[in-house]
């Protein structure tokens, strides 16, 4: 099990006694925090360590250690936000902060909470990631001959495959939430990112492949099969790449394969519908909540509760529980994802969405594990469909303008389909749309639904998380590509 | 001291020399560094606060070799207990790894014992009050100019940060200095509306001084001005076309060339141009220099990470590739000598012999083409060189701009780019570590739906 007092006395053996901090300190700084009336006061205890292992040239030839913790103190007054943190986490520095806090807010020492505040509504335990020492240097050996497999494998797949990179980072995190309102909770967040980087050359032609496995666990995780089918995955991609000609521009239909591909609807519908971003109408979403934004049969969900992916979190950064939100349902827009702060002052609730990437970030309304449930169509039936378009399976990465709703992401493993059967790998691609008018023109939805394979980052107003996302294939009648070609 | 920071030079000195001592105990050689930052940042909107912030952080890293064989580890607290266990983890992972021959401290006689350290710091104001008050100044600018609109205009967000930082370095050499960077900026947000909705764009001041920093009637106007002139934007035909960067956008490109002329990337073959050094790279009247000293540039310093000085020189000369960006570790790896660039490139500047003339100028040589203002999202293929993005813009003819553009994808491939360079404006802006003018690139796929 996880999270509830297994995590809390986690956090305290780790962080908090060595500060010489318990509850009793924790409850005088929230006491002191919430005063001047502040509607949400909490407090945010991190420790973490990320051991990395890097190869390069064949052999293993770097790595790092690093530890790093501190506390983030909040207060909020209506939508003003004070926020100050620290990396030392014991009493002073502590009552610091939130001295800081409270000088932001202008409150001085107006309205106390002198007996401070009883930390009495305790969270529960959690089994959706069990605690795991993934930073420990004992699993040093298997992880160097795994990255030694690793690149010995890419190496004996293809003789143009000329330089592999491959690391990994292990994360042991845990975090501490408390708040005003007496609540305590915990979490113990481990995380393993393996991941690689090949370059395959011929004739003066250079290109890339890359592919990683993300798990909230450490070594014993992963397994044989799995790493072997990343490592032909970058192969493939890089090969792929370097046969690739320059993909076609225009406007054409665009087959998304399954998996990765799902990014669309985080960029073209999630963004949008973050609560913050609707609490100051900033959204192109906003005001269209029940309206049709997508074709039917389209449904779109964030659910930071499935096992096994890398958005989902016993709790969120606020301590709330993680929830199913259906984002579009049959094609009508239906909800909002909400932190604390943001569901207060609209007069709803929080979603379990409020996510930080350290104690010295604030919480913002963030997805979770964001996909397009199944359809029925048989894959090859929609790439046999296309006339002349595009077939794209990976991405690399994408973005959105929450204000106009304008999206892109860019391929990189894609095919040029003509008559129904894929011609020709094509280069690196850049599509664009608007997230209200292109899922109009999704038509096929396949019965293929898979995620992300560990690897899915999501960055807003600089911090960076861990997501997933995923999609069966679905076509696309009208997306413009943007290539090289004309 | 200042109320950002929490530590002064000589402790952090102090704690990067503890470090490589005790270091020394465990029979390796060792570079440290000790850091201290803070920060304090208000964002305004509409003559509310939205978000106060005060932020402090260090951190103490540490590097060990042995006979080839390296560890890194790092902390967050400058206590002996916890320099101890960096220590510990450090060697541990020394001794784990397999030995590589490039591996290892730079060698003394390239270190920067002495030697000028360029002005990083400037005195000024950055408390919250004074923080505060400025993004009050800027929120009410942009309310007026909001307002003088006639509701053609709406304010987004209007921000003010001040940070300052202490960075000190110690190797087992003996080298120990440190350096002092302050940092002040404001930026403003602005919203307009047309036909097919909202759109948004900013304008920001960035200076190590808060007394340079650009009026806040000015940094309001300019966002004004940016907003509104992406009113009404479409999209155009696809179609082959030249090409205008504004500045902003071109220090995008000066970014990547730079980028893919840095020694990790040239050594692992992750670049679009392998083997560049004394090879036409660009346009043959194009120029890109490096300066580590500029007083108060924002990407100046006195040595690198590694404790080696970086030089004012050419690195592009006549379109010719004459340097590259390089730590000891990678000019080891290229049979080549360490430049001071261990943590990436200083100020840049990228000049053509061509003048370009104003930017009005510059639309007449573009005659009938692309105008590009930001770049909204895509990929540049760090192998290939394959370069597509979504971009918006203006559509001009004739050397008039006739719409704005939205809605349209540009493709093309960072070697013929950088052949295709035709001029390099006037209006030169600086964007962090670099300073270039607009781009005219002769030809490049534009993409679009209409």
């Amino acid at each position: 099990m996880n999270g509830g007092e297994i995590a809390v006395a986690h956090v305290r053996d780790r962080l908090l006694a060595p500060a010489h901090v318990d509850e009793a300190v924790i409850g005088r700084a929230l006491g002191e925090l919430a005063g001047g009336g502040a509607d949400i006061a909490d407090l945010y205890f991190e420790v973490t360590s990320v051991r990395s292992w890097r190869l390069e040239g064949g052999r293993v030839t770097n790595g790092s250690f690093s530890m790093r913790q501190g506390v983030g103190a909040r207060a909020a007054h209506g939508a003003a936000v004070n926020f100050a943190h620290s990396a030392d986490v014991r009493e002073q520095p502590l009552l610091d902060i939130v001295r800081a806090v409270r000088t932001l807010a202008r409150h001085g020492d107006a309205d106390r909470h002198p007996r401070g505040v009883e930390l009495n509504r305790r969270a529960s335990a959690h089994s959706l990631y069990l605690p795991a020492d993934t930073a420990a240097v004992e699993d040093a050996a298997a992880w160097i001959a795994l990255l030694e497999r690793i690149d010995q494998t890419a190496r004996a797949a293809d003789p143009r495959i000329v330089r592999i990179d491959a690391n990994v980072r292990a994360f042991d995190s845990g975090i501490l939430f408390a708040s005003a309102d007496g609540e305590i909770a915990a979490d113990i967040r481990p995380l393993t990112i393996l991941s690689m980087m090949v370059v395959a050359e011929q004739n003066q032609k250079r290109a890339r492949g890359q592919a990683g496995i993300g798990k909230r666990a450490g070594f014993p995780a992963f397994d044989i099969a799995s790493v072997d089918a990343m490592v032909a995955t970058a192969v493939r991609m890089a090969l792929h790449n370097l046969e690739a000609v320059p993909a076609p521009t225009g406007e054409m239909p665009v087959v998304l394969g399954p998996g990765y591909p799902g990014v669309l609807f985080h960029e073209a519908v999630g963004h949008g519908l973050e609560g913050d971003h609707h609490r100051k109408r900033l959204s192109a979403f906003d005001g269209k909540v029940g309206q049709r934004i997508a074709a039917p049969g389209v449904t779109v969900i964030d659910d930071g509760g499935l096992p096994g992916r890398l958005g989902s979190l016993g709790m969120d950064d606020e301590g709330t529980a993680p929830s199913r939100t259906v984002l579009v349902e049959d094609g009508i827009l239906t909800g909002l994802m909400q932190d604390r702060l943001n569901a207060g002052l609209m007069n709803q609730r929080s979603t379990g969405n409020g996510r930080r990437q350290s104690y010295a970030d604030l919480p913002l309304p963030r997805m979770t594990n964001t996909f397009l449930a199944n359809g029925t169509h048989d894959p090859a039936d929609i790439i046999a469909s296309i006339d002349r378009g595009i077939y794209a399976t990976e991405f690399d990465g994408g973005q959105v303008d929450i204000v106009t709703g304008r999206f892109n992401f860019t391929t990189i493993e894609a095919w040029l389909v003509e008559k129904g059967k894929l011609v020709a790998p094509v280069q690196g691609a850049t599509l664009i749309g608007v997230g209200h008018e292109a899922l109009q023109h999704i038509s096929m939805i396949g019965n293929d639904l898979s995620f992300d394979t560990g690897m899915a980052t999501c960055s807003k107003q600089g911090q960076s998380l861990n997501v997933s996302v995923g999609q069966p294939s679905v076509r696309i009648d009208r997306m413009t590509v943007g290539g090289q070609a004309n | 001291m200042s109320e950002l920071l929490t530590h002064g030079e000589q402790e952090l000195r102090d704690a990067a020399a503890m470090a490589v001592e005790l270091a020394a105990r465990h029979g390796v050689s060792a570079r440290a560094s000790a850091s201290n930052d803070g920060f304090a940042k208000i964002e305004m909107q509409a003559g509310e606060v939205q978000t106060a912030e005060r932020s402090g952080s260090q951190s103490l890293s540490l590097t060990v070799y042995r006979s080839g064989q390296r560890g890194s580890a790092s902390a967050a607290t400058f206590d002996r207990d916890a320099i101890e266990r960096v220590v510990t983890e450090a060697v541990l992972i020394a001794d784990h790894v397999q030995p590589d021959a490039d591996a290892g401290m730079a060698p003394p006689e390239w270190l920067a014992f002495e030697g000028p350290q360029p002005h990083m710091f400037a005195h000024g104001r950055r408390d919250t009050e004074t923080l505060m008050a400025s993004a009050g100044q800027l929120d009410q600018a942009a309310i007026a100019v909001a307002t003088a609109s006639k509701g053609a205009l709406r304010v987004g967000q209007s921000v003010a940060i001040g940070s300052e930082g202490i960075w000190a370095l110690a190797t087992s050499d003996g080298f120990c200095r440190s350096s002092r960077t302050s940092n002040d900026g404001r930026w403003c947000v602005m919203l307009a509306q047309d036909e097919s909705g909202s759109t948004s764009d900013y304008w920001q001041s960035q200076e190590r001084s808060p007394e340079t920093l650009l009026q806040p009637e000015e940094i309001a106007r300019r966002a004004a001005e940016r907003v509104l002139s992406a009113r009404g934007a479409r999209s155009v035909r696809s179609s082959r076309h030249p090409v205008l960067f504004d500045a902003r956008t071109s220090a995008t490109l000066v970014d990547e060339l730079a980028g893919t002329l840095t020694g990790t990337t040239q050594y692992r073959r992750m670049s679009f141009l392998v083997e560049p050094m004394g090879r036409a790279i660009c346009a043959s009247h194009i120029d890109l220099t490096e300066d580590p000293f500029e007083p108060l540039g924002l990407a100046s310093g006195g040595f690198d990470s590694e404790g080696i000085a970086g030089t004012t020189r050419s690195i592009i000369s006549g379109g010719i590739c004459d340097g590259l960006f390089l730590s000891a570790f990678s000019a080891r790896k290229l049979g080549m000598a360490p430049t001071g660039n261990a943590d990436g490139f200083f100020n840049l500047r990228f000049t053509s012999a061509v003048d370009g003339g104003d930017w009005q100028a510059m639309l007449q040589r573009l005659g009938t083409g692309l105008v590009v203002t930001a770049l909204e999202g895509g990929s540049t293929d760090p192998a290939s060189g394959n370069w597509t993005h979504a971009v918006r813009g203006l559509w001009v003819e004739g050397g008039a701009i006739v719409h704005a553009v939205t809605d349209v994808t540009l493709g093309g491939s960072m070697p013929a780019m950088l052949n295709g360079i035709v001029a390099v404006g006037s209006g030169v802006e600086r964007q962090g570590a670099i300073r270039t003018g607009p781009i005219l690139i002769d030809e490049m796929q534009i993409g679009g739906s209409a």
